[in-house]
């Protein structure tokens, strides 16, 4: 197949199906309750017991106190990703915070969170 | 002399068909309201893989083909181009796919590169196009040597693995429950490929297949897909994010990161780069079989189904272990 053809159809096709999605309401970000956000804690780490979960006031992540110490859950597309909190740093983000994991696979994710929340979360992020 | 053997490029041909085909899924999804779901940038960063894949295969190819045609030189066997000759190479060349896919999910040399195709928590026609960029890397080109040293041509063996290809497209899809059960016996399909993308400890290293599930069946990696062991798609600690640069090469930078710690052995950094994904010097990671077993303890009544053979049932009357 001839390269200009090649990538017109590449790029076209990868435009395309990218905005249908958009539009069809595909972009939306999954919403946590103390109850998700427990059970997919359990999904990503089956061995720890969940002892309670914090959910941010926008149900985008949700902190996380298990057997095997604290963790962050959050909102990742329709899905989420989980992360003990053991090596990390977290900055003031305008926003709320910001979680770095030192993970290239995972560097850092924003939490939304007001100014309550902020120093509420803080106290709990701190190891035990 | 030029080679007068040419075949096309099976996978660039069939990039409309991809097109179309994930249009139709996405489609299908929307009107009967199951059958799979979709996310925009999940998607997306599957679609840019799949064309940086593409783009690989047009820089690096060349590293391959050269290969190939070394072995084509020095080889004095020469089987032709003949239909049956060709048909005889694209089973032959499942069997190699079985084998590099295997070993892409136990070594993790090899896994570094193919982990991508893993890292999407869903399952519909885009994951089949998140492909790797560094399948150079890992120079399991080697696996092929064989059938060129056999007789069968480079280009042959090229285009019936980009055919191989093609046909796996089609059974990333949830929209597809389970077919006849002669094809399902003698075929991969989606309900055999789900499981295999699933990281739930049952499905953990099973169904390598490529083309045909019967390599699974002959080396006894097969494991059914359960109706009562919903498929949990993804890695078994997913990554957190869309960045297709990320995506390629995270694992690269974990080996990197792993095998260059001070205080470790030789044998130690090798195995961080070749031993299966999970390995750790200090014990803080688990490796599938240690999933396995974990998962186990917890669920003891899942001893000895599918997935889990290899942890023997016990008996009722068997002597309890000493301490």
């Amino acid at each position: 197949m001839p390269l200009e053809i090649l990538l017109v159809l590449v790029v076209g096709g990868i435009a395309g199906i990218a905005v249908l999605l958009h539009l069809t309401g595909k972009s939306r970000l999954q919403v946590l309750t103390p109850d998700t956000a427990s059970e997919q804690w359990l999904r990503h780490f089956p061995d720890d017991i969940v002892v309670d979960v914090t959910v941010a006031h926008d149900g985008h992540a949700a902190l996380v106190r298990t057997d095997t110490g604290a963790g962050l859950i959050w909102s990742f597309g329709a899905d989420t990703v989980a992360r003990h909190l053991r090596d990390f740093d977290w900055l003031h983000h305008p926003k709320g915070l910001e979680v770095q994991f030192h993970d290239f696979g995972t560097p850092h994710v924003i939490v939304n969170l007001d100014e309550t929340e902020r120093s509420h979360w803080q106290h709990l992020m701190e190891p035990a | 002399m030029t080679d007068p053997v040419s075949f096309p490029d099976a996978v660039q041909w069939a990039v409309p068909f991809f097109i179309a085909a994930i249009l139709a899924e996405f489609l299908w999804i929307v009107i009967k309201g199951r059958g799979g779901r979709y996310e925009t940038r999940d998607a997306l960063t599957s679609l840019i893989m799949g064309a940086g894949n593409i783009a690989s295969g047009l820089l690096l190819g060349f590293i391959a083909y050269a290969f190939f045609m070394w072995l084509w030189q020095i080889t004095p066997l020469n089987l032709g181009t003949s239909i049956p000759v060709i048909l005889l190479c694209f089973v032959l060349d499942d069997l190699r796919y079985y084998w590099v896919h295997r070993f892409g999910h136990r070594i993790r040399w090899v896994w570094a590169s193919h982990v991508n195709h893993h890292s999407s928590q869903h399952y519909n026609l885009t994951t089949a196009l998140r492909q790797t960029w560094t399948y150079t890397f890992t120079f399991m080109m080697v696996v092929r040597a064989p059938l060129i040293l056999l007789g069968f041509h480079p280009a042959m063996v090229l285009f019936v693995g980009g055919l191989n290809l093609i046909y796996q497209f089609w059974i990333h899809t949830e929209a597809i429950g389970k077919m006849p059960r002669w094809f399902e016996a003698v075929m991969n399909t989606p309900s055999h490929h789900r499981a295999h993308h699933g990281r739930n400890a049952r499905y953990l290293d099973c169904n390598y297949a490529g083309v045909f599930i019967i390599w699974d069946k002959m080396f006894g990696t097969f494991v059914p897909e359960q109706e009562d062991d919903r498929v949990d798609y993804g890695l078994v600690h997913n990554i957190g994010t869309f960045n297709p640069l990320r995506v390629a090469f995270h694992e690269w930078v974990g080996i990197w990161r792993d095998a260059t710690q001070p205080g470790l052995s030789l044998r130690q950094r090798l195995a961080y780069c070749f031993a299966p994904p999970g390995y750790s010097h200090d014990g803080s990671r688990d490796n599938s079989e240690q999933i396995k077993a974990k998962h186990l303890d917890r669920h003891p009544e899942d001893r000895g189904t599918p997935g889990f053979e290899q942890f023997d049932v016990k008996s009722p009357d068997a002597p309890a272990e000493q301490a």
